[in-house]
């Protein structure tokens, strides 16, 4: 992984050769501890370790951690949090474990001069985040739907793999492919839902009977979790059926290579190292105290929050399969790039 | 299970109440023990801000515990601590934010809530005769299913701000009332336990229902009394966490709750097949393992290897205290010979 | 009606009429259940199952249990997947060295229960812990994903409706059915679940007892793992997360006393049969989300009421 991202780098560097320039006129040599947190541990966030090194090294910050919560439990992540700001972390990069819940602990950070940022995912408005930078849930599953809808030549029966359906985001996310199938105007029709399937066995076992009962109906089918876009592309290409239509969501090698094969159509790309990257960059700032966010940025506003930026939503499929790696690492540096005079005001 | 079930139970070796005591003690000094350990290596380990987030999510482990553990007195079990806390956390959610109920009212309706939940677990298992593990396994998926078809897993993010100020609130600038709260709920548990004639009739039931039936104690009655505590205690878990979080959130509770329910009364000493509570150890309990992880946090031990970690000091600790007791023991009986 | 009075006396015969009640019921609702790749796919599903309902079920028996079943699952299935890929062992190497690691991950678990006289639950929890700290220690939560072609397939492949991975729950299920019935070290281990104490006079070594139950969960922990990373082609960090209710409710459901001293072999395997068939049976008959949950405990509930009838009628209550 690590030989990945450092190999490709060279493409970028011209453009970071700015923020070079930046150091050298703005704050140097920051002596602030940031902490990047994901909501447990999952392969999603594996590239947020490079991601740390990399902003340290190259924004000249005194620490950048990749801190990961022994499991997937919010409770688990807020006390890491609080032991994190007890032992002098100056900011925080952090995926919710869940989006309402987080959001006292950051008011707690917060009121402790402590800022944090929501990275991949967001939190819930009213919340005390200073942004959101990552994938819009609810767009990200709409577009994902849409491309599916295309995929499947505009008309047709989908089906739907969501999430845990306790998560506030996998509300969002049914509520957006049905938002786009109903714009359709009957041409599809969603024929089922399937959620709860974020475990890799729930998953093999739902969306296999699933299968199994409608095959010859579904024309298409859409996941927007990480687990169930790996286990139906597996059991697409056991099943050895390219006819069902998938779009899937994250680049899993287990997708990326079922994409490849033609066993998937495709799937919605996140940018988990500029996330991590840009976020890092953007606490550094905030932490240090020279900068504050812009109220009338140009922010994107979302079902979750009103200071949303997009750390780049796009799908994955045969034709930019070879290249979206080195399309998503322009898309860091130009947002990193700009990231300062766009979004901050700074003293 | 077959027909020649009937000889009776064999012989449990119950600790004496002062073995019980002595055994509180004894996890009382590893606890410390840790204290000490941990301020010595991580100054940041006693600093404000860290003790009181440990008390406050110690705070919530404990009364956690407490709800199975007013169960395992009676030789049942309940796996549906989790789903009730969560129904209890939403109720309140809804009682709060759509009905806009004064905090009071909405914070009771959710503890009947917990309460009722409670009872019908109770009384199917006493109607019913099946075990109490497969009634509140079955009923843990009814009551979290219900608390899915009613809300819709949308959480309720706008309930009074007096909420969550109550949450973020310090005493003495470490202390988190909820901690409070916490050891409260557990003193009034104590003086049940030891002080009045249910409590007595409850660990007698645990301890030899047949005998209990016999010499007059309503075993089924104090079984789902039993049941409707617990589910109050998981109900008054769940409103320490909408404290907590300022919101209610769908995600409380469920499975999450399963194994530090037990673990709690557990090391602390309740006994799994009935007839025995430890109040002060159901706290102790709790408070090892929190100590031991925020200790590993704070010194920074791990990252993924965290729970490795983890699951050793514990061993670690429970082996220390077995022998601890062990040694006491031997003693003890020498000085009688 | 003698036979069916004898058929009703056996404790599963509720699970089996549940079972067929179920079936018949999807029969007619929903066209695909009986076809041919449906009858696969829940055939399939439940292997997994049925290994970690066993797993925890040994433990019941000898009157203990094992908090750690999915994390020696997940423990294993990494080891398993890790030395295949990373170091280059060869597949039938590495599936008796992966039951071997999970076999001694329940020496571990039995010996210090055994040894220290401390509660199994608080032992196994910890180990569990520990368990799944070194796998995400390891892995990091990443997979391995490059396993071997002839495993994948294994957990693919069928023959009409009958897929290979049945293969081995069927073979653990007879020599299990054979253990308790038929051998001694079976039998000693139901009387030192049953009855410790008559069980030391007859001069059963309980500690031997416990720590051969916790080899034999651990061992068949493995075979559920190694299972899994047939059944997914990748050897996941998360399996085994999910486990442990399922590995109470199918030994449990299936007339296994909670206290130790009796299992059944068959109650299990119909127990796990039943919750596979009602997962199956609300994914075909499009139940709504968010009635899944209420269902699942309903039909639970029904299930087990249903049982409870037949015992009070036939009166071996």
């Amino acid at each position: 992984m690590t030989s990945v991202n450092r190999s490709g780098f060279p493409a970028a560097i011209g453009v970071f050769a700015i923020a070079a320039t930046a150091l050298a006129t703005g704050a140097l040599a920051s002596d602030n501890k940031i902490a990047l947190i994901p909501g447990g541990p999952h392969p999603y966030f594996a590239p947020w370790e490079q991601a740390a090194a990399d902003a340290q090294k190259d924004f000249d910050i005194a620490a950048v951690d990749f801190k990961v919560p022994a499991e997937w439990k919010l409770n688990l992540q807020t006390e890491l949090l609080e032991s994190l700001a007890a032992q002098g972390y100056s900011a925080f990069g952090i995926f919710p474990g869940d989006s309402v819940g987080i959001n006292s602990t950051v008011t707690e950070l917060q009121s402790a001069g402590l800022p944090s940022a929501a990275l991949a995912g967001c939190a819930q408005d009213p919340t005390d985040m200073a942004f959101c930078l990552g994938t819009d849930v609810y767009n990200s599953a709409y577009i994902g739907t849409k491309e599916l809808i295309k995929a499947m030549g505009g008309k047709g029966n989908i089906v739907h793999l969501a999430g845990l359906l306790v998560d506030p985001n996998t509300t969002l996310r049914v509520k957006a492919v049905e938002t786009a199938v109903e714009e359709t105007n009957g041409e599809v029709t969603l024929l089922q839902t399937v959620a709860d399937t974020d475990a890799q066995e729930a998953a093999d076992q739902k969306i296999s009977a699933l299968l199994a009962a409608q095959k010859d109906e579904i024309g298409g089918m859409i996941a927007t979790g990480y687990i169930p876009s790996v286990v139906a592309s597996k059991l697409l290409r056991t099943l050895g059926d390219k006819r069902i239509k998938f779009i899937g969501i994250d680049d899993d090698q287990i997708v990326l290579k079922a994409i490849e094969d033609g066993f998937v159509a495709g799937t919605m790309a996140q940018n988990p190292y500029g996330q991590g990257y840009i976020g890092a960059y953007a606490l550094d700032l905030l932490a240090s105290g020279d900068c504050t966010m812009k109220e009338d940025a140009p922010w994107i506003e979302t079902p979750q929050t009103a200071r949303f930026i997009d750390s780049g939503t796009m799908v994955i499929n045969l034709d930019n399969i070879a290249s979206y790696k080195d399309d998503l690492k322009a898309i860091t540096a130009d947002i990193q790039g700009k990231f300062k005079d766009t979004y901050m005001t700074c003293s | 299970m077959s027909e020649t079930t009937g000889p009776a139970s064999p012989v449990r070796n119950r600790r004496p109440f002062l073995g019980g005591a002595s055994g509180q003690v004894g996890l009382l000094a590893i606890v410390a023990i840790f204290w000490f350990i941990f301020s010595t290596l991580a100054p940041g380990f006693l600093s404000s801000f860290n003790l009181y987030a440990l008390g406050r999510s110690l705070a919530v482990d404990i009364v956690i515990g407490f709800s199975q553990m007013v169960v395992l007195a009676t030789g049942g079990m309940n796996l549906a601590v989790g789903s009730i806390g969560v129904c209890a956390v939403m109720a309140a959610g809804f009682l709060l934010q759509d009905l806009g109920l004064p905090i009071s009212v909405g914070f009771a309706g959710a503890l009947l809530l917990g309460g009722a939940l409670g009872w019908l677990n109770g009384f199917a298992i006493v109607k019913t005769g099946v075990n109490a593990f497969i009634i509140t396994l079955a009923s843990a998926s009814l009551f979290l299913g219900a608390m899915l078809i009613l809300t819709k897993a949308v959480p309720y993010n706008g309930l009074p701000p007096e909420i969550g100020a109550f949450g973020r609130a310090r005493l003495f600038g470490i202390v988190s009332p909820l901690l409070i709260i916490a050891i409260a709920i557990g003193a009034a548990l104590v003086v049940l336990y030891r002080f009045t004639a249910l409590g007595r009739q409850i660990l007698a039931a645990g301890a030899n229902p047949r005998a209990a039936a016999m010499s007059g104690v309503p075993v089924d009655r104090v079984i789902v009394i039993s049941h409707v505590l617990s589910g109050m205690l998981a109900a008054a878990a769940g409103l320490m966490v909408v404290t907590r979080l300022g919101a209610a959130m769908p995600a409380t509770g469920g499975e999450e709750w399963l194994l530090p329910s037990f673990l709690g009364p557990v090391l602390g000493g309740t006994l799994l097949s009935g007839g025995s509570v430890a109040v002060i150890g159901t706290m102790i309990g709790a408070a090892l393992v929190t100590t031991i992880r925020s200790g590993l946090l704070v010194l920074q031990i791990g990252n993924f290897w965290l729970q490795l970690f983890l699951g050793l000091i514990l061993l670690f600790a429970v082996l220390v205290d077995r022998y601890r007791s062990v040694y006491a023991e031997r003693r003890s009986v020498g000085v009688k010979s | 009606m003698p036979f069916l009075r004898r058929l009703l006396i056996v404790e599963w015969s509720g699970l089996a009429v549940a079972i067929v009640l179920g079936s018949v019921l999807l029969a007619v609702l929903t066209p695909n259940f009986m076809t041919e790749y449906n009858i696969y796919v829940m055939l399939r599903s439940f292997c997994v199952g049925l290994l970690v309902g066993f797993a925890q079920m040994v433990t019941l028996g000898v009157g203990q249990m094992n908090i750690s079943v999915g994390a020696i699952g997940g423990l294993v299935a990494i080891s398993f997947g890790g030395m295949m890929e990373a170091l280059g062992v060869p597949l039938v190497l590495a599936v008796p060295l992966a039951i071997a690691i999970g076999a001694l991950c329940g020496l571990i678990n039995g010996v210090l229960t055994a040894r220290t006289g401390i509660n199994g639950f608080i032992i196994t929890l910890a180990t569990a812990s520990a368990f799944t700290g070194i796998n995400l220690g390891i892995t990091e939560a990443i997979p391995f994903y490059n396993m071997p072609a002839a495993l994948v397939a294994f957990g693919d492949e069928r023959f009409f409706a009958f897929p290979y991975l049945l293969i081995a729950p069927i073979i653990v299920t007879a020599l299990l059915m054979l253990f308790f019935a038929r051998t001694v070290p079976g039998r000693q281990l139901l009387a030192v679940g049953g009855n410790p104490h008559a069980a030391d006079l007859s001069g059963i070594s309980r500690e031997r007892t416990i720590v051969l139950a916790h080899v034999l969960s651990g061992g068949l922990a493995a075979i559920a793992a190694v299972l899994a990373v047939a059944q997914l082609g990748s050897a996941q960090p998360s399996i085994g997360a999910d486990w442990l209710l399922l590995s109470f409710a199918a030994p449990i459901i299936g007339g296994a006393a909670l206290t130790g001293g009796y299992v059944s072999v068959v109650g299990t395997t119909l127990a796990v049969i039943l919750i596979a068939l009602i997962e199956n049976g609300m994914v075909l008959a499009n139940v709504d989300p968010y009635w899944v949950q209420f269902l699942l405990g309903a039909l639970i509930l029904a299930a087990v009421w249903l049982n409870r009838w037949r015992a009070v009628k036939t009166g071996t209550d």
